[in-house]
């Protein structure tokens, strides 16, 4: 299998603040793979600097089936085929669904029937039926939400799909037909890095990889075995096993509220 | 020609009833005393008013109307059209509603001026100077199905016009009215329009106003609406043209169970000034209102929101909101929005939402996330943000053209790069 992602010795700031140190990341077209770390490991930014959002310091190189991504815009990267599914996807008023899938399909080639009968497809596949002549994720509950970014990925059907915590926030009912859905888009041409910090997932999708992320940096893979270690010991004990200490960042400002707070006033 | 004097003022009256002559008499003390705005007045604060009546003559030979439009031609149906020119009437044609002009009233004495005559020098001189009027009567239990559509229009140089427009809605009737205002192209002219709108107890009136006015004419309309018991009172305001557009607005619920809605938008472009003043009293217990206003500036334009929600001692279970939404598209661009309560009763429900800024950053990005260039992104957005007004427009039929205009306007600046 030709390589889908690359992503080499990506190192990225936010206002001087590190936040991810020489990552490396290769994803061959047709598999899945899952990223999984702690809280603040950096697995949103390495989303979000892939799709191209503004406001990072970046260093290091990522391409998509061989071409080049840093160079790109947000747009350019989608049409060459890099889709994130958002974490937060952004409410949008007055602009319906449907007609922002009819130009982004559109954008990506299609015809106007052909997106037409795309959407329509797909939204029944979804049960987004509903939702498309609605402002685009307005009033929609988490798991609905998540159910438009997937049905938005199962129209525009891009290469690389990034899902960045495509369970949080969902019921044990809606993490089933998401991990479904998930499992019904794996194709041979199709390469899926889904982020997660819970193993809660794999248990309904197989994924071929399992990659680690702490502080900023992939520090193990491999496959279903990682995610029980995980699962019994936590990132404390992958820490322990591998040894990385974990690093005290300077905490906030103690506030003189919290002197008093400490002050023991019972004694 | 009559010029805005004493000598002239019996030219301007010579034709109209002798209630409305002895009304216009009175008035002219007033307009006489009075100095033109200057933008330091509260109430014409951002505003820089500049069209002293030195310069401007009352027409008494309307001229040529304009050819038609774009917003007339999508309309599907209507109750009668009625055309107004340099503040004249010019054509009451094919009517289902009772409509009289000033004319017919000879022994009938009507209210006429809609805002106190010393509100300002304009006020006044709509009161002193107005010498024609429409008045549309929609019969108690009557319902329109479709329009009563009014044309104003300006067509003569350095004109000052009065247009009038009176409508009543007797009890649990259910009427419709469509107000467009256009001008002649590239003509300086100064509007005055006064519109005056009571509904009756169990009345329902939808009121759609689009001003369209060419960019070199000055629009300052004064408007009220006055709701009975239980009436409802739906009002539709879209500003498009004019140098300086200018809509005073004052909705008045005084019947126990009424309610209002105003919804607007404005896209302000080249040195445009679109403002907007509005009151909204609450008297009556059980009332409901709901403001909600969009709008836009690019190059140098600017516009003015300033909304009052009064709620009265007596207003009890009052529920009223009022929302108002700003892009500003350049750098030059300014709007300025001022949302304010005065509640003197505890038992209600109020609140307002104020927005000014750029498109935001990271609809953008979840936009372009999916493919979308940034201008196609940028329109996409744009035809959003008005949407939702649009979708709430009181008088159907006109948002195709009303949304094209919009998008017209701004696809035009970002393809001339005038868009940051």
């Amino acid at each position: 299998m030709s390589t889908a992602l690359m992503v080499s010795d990506l190192s990225v700031a936010v206002d001087n603040k590190q936040i991810l140190d020489g990552f490396s990341l290769e994803v061959p077209f047709g598999e899945v793979h899952a990223i999984m770390g702690p809280n603040g490991s950096g697995k949103s930014t390495l989303c979000h600097v892939l799709t191209g959002k503004p406001g990072y310091q970046v260093k290091g190189s990522a391409s998509l089936n061989g071409d080049d991504l840093f160079s790109l815009d947000v747009d350019e990267r989608a049409r060459l085929g890099l889709l994130q599914s958002f974490q937060y996807p952004t409410q949008v008023a007055g602009v319906k669904l449907r007609e922002f899938m009819m130009e982004a399909a559109e954008e990506m080639g299609l015809g106007t029937a052909e997106a037409a009968t795309r959407i329509e497809t797909e939204s029944e596949r979804f049960g987004m039926g509903p939702f498309l002549d609605r402002s685009v994720n307005a009033d929609l509950s988490g798991g609905e939400k998540k159910k438009s970014e997937i049905f938005q990925m199962a129209v525009l059907r891009p290469k690389v799909a990034l899902l960045d915590e495509i369970d949080s926030g969902l019921d044990i009912d809606a993490v089933k037909q998401v991990s479904e859905a998930v499992e019904a888009m794996r194709s041979p041409d199709l390469a899926v890095v889904m982020i997660t910090h819970y193993s809660r997932i794999l248990r309904y999708l197989s994924v071929d990889r399992i990659h680690v992320m702490i502080d900023g940096r992939l520090v193990d893979s491999g496959g279903s075995e990682l995610a029980e270690e995980l699962e019994s010991g936590g990132y404390e004990g992958l820490r322990k096993r591998l040894g990385i200490e974990k690093v005290l960042e300077d905490g906030p400002m103690r506030k003189p509220a919290d002197f008093f707070t400490e002050t023991p006033f019972d004694v | 020609m009559t010029a805005f004097d004493a000598a002239d003022h019996a030219n301007s009256k010579s034709n109209v009833p002798s209630w409305r002559a002895a009304q216009m008499d009175s008035a002219l003390a007033v307009f006489e005393a009075l100095d033109e705005p200057t933008g330091v007045e509260e109430d014409w604060r951002y505003v820089d008013y500049d069209l002293p009546f030195a310069g401007l003559a009352q027409i008494e030979d309307p001229g040529e109307p304009l050819s038609d439009g774009p917003f007339l031609a999508s309309l599907a149906d209507n109750s009668g059209r009625v055309l107004i020119v340099d503040g004249q009437v010019v054509d009451v044609s094919s009517v289902s509603v009772s409509v009289s002009t000033l004319r017919d009233l000879e022994s009938h004495e009507r209210e006429f001026s809609v805002v106190a005559v010393d509100h300002n020098k304009l006020a006044a001189a709509h009161g002193a100077f107005a010498n024609d009027a429409v008045f549309v009567d929609v019969a108690a239990n009557q319902l329109m199905d479709s329009p009563l559509v009014i044309e104003v229009q300006g067509v003569t140089p350095n004109a000052a016009s009065f247009p009038h427009i009176s409508v009543t809605v007797a009890e649990n009737s259910e009427a419709q009215v469509l107000v467009v205002y256009r001008s002649a192209d590239g003509v300086e002219l100064l509007m005055v329009p006064e519109i005056d709108i009571q509904v009756a107890d169990g009345g329902r009136l939808r009121f759609l106003a689009v001003q369209s006015l060419d960019h070199a004419a000055t629009n300052v309309v004064h408007q009220r609406m006055t709701l009975g018991r239980d009436a409802t009172g739906r009002l539709g305001e879209v500003g498009l043209g004019a140098k300086l557009g200018r809509l005073d607005l004052g909705v008045s619920l005084e019947g126990d169970g009424a309610s209002s809605e105003i919804v607007g938008l404005y896209f302000g472009e080249g040195a445009q000034t679109l403002d907007y003043r509005m009151l909204i009293n609450h008297s009556g217990r059980n009332t409901s209102s709901d403001v909600f206003l969009k709008g836009a500036v690019e190059d140098d334009a600017q516009s003015v929101f300033t909304g009052l929600l009064r709620i009265e001692k007596d207003a009890r279970r009052t529920s009223t909101f009022e929302t108002n939404r700003n892009l500003v598209l350049s750098e030059n661009g300014k709007a300025h929005s001022v949302p304010n309560l005065e509640i003197l009763c505890d038992d209600v429900i109020c609140g307002h939402a104020s927005s000014v800024g750029p498109l935001e950053e990271d609809h953008l990005y979840y936009i372009q996330s999916r493919g979308l260039s940034k201008e196609r992104a940028e329109r996409l957005l744009i035809k959003g943000f008005f949407q939702e007004v649009i979708d709430r427009l009181p008088i159907e039929g006109l948002e195709a053209p009303v949304s094209e205009e919009v998008f017209r306007r701004f696809a035009q600046a970002q393809k001339e790069g005038r868009v940051v």
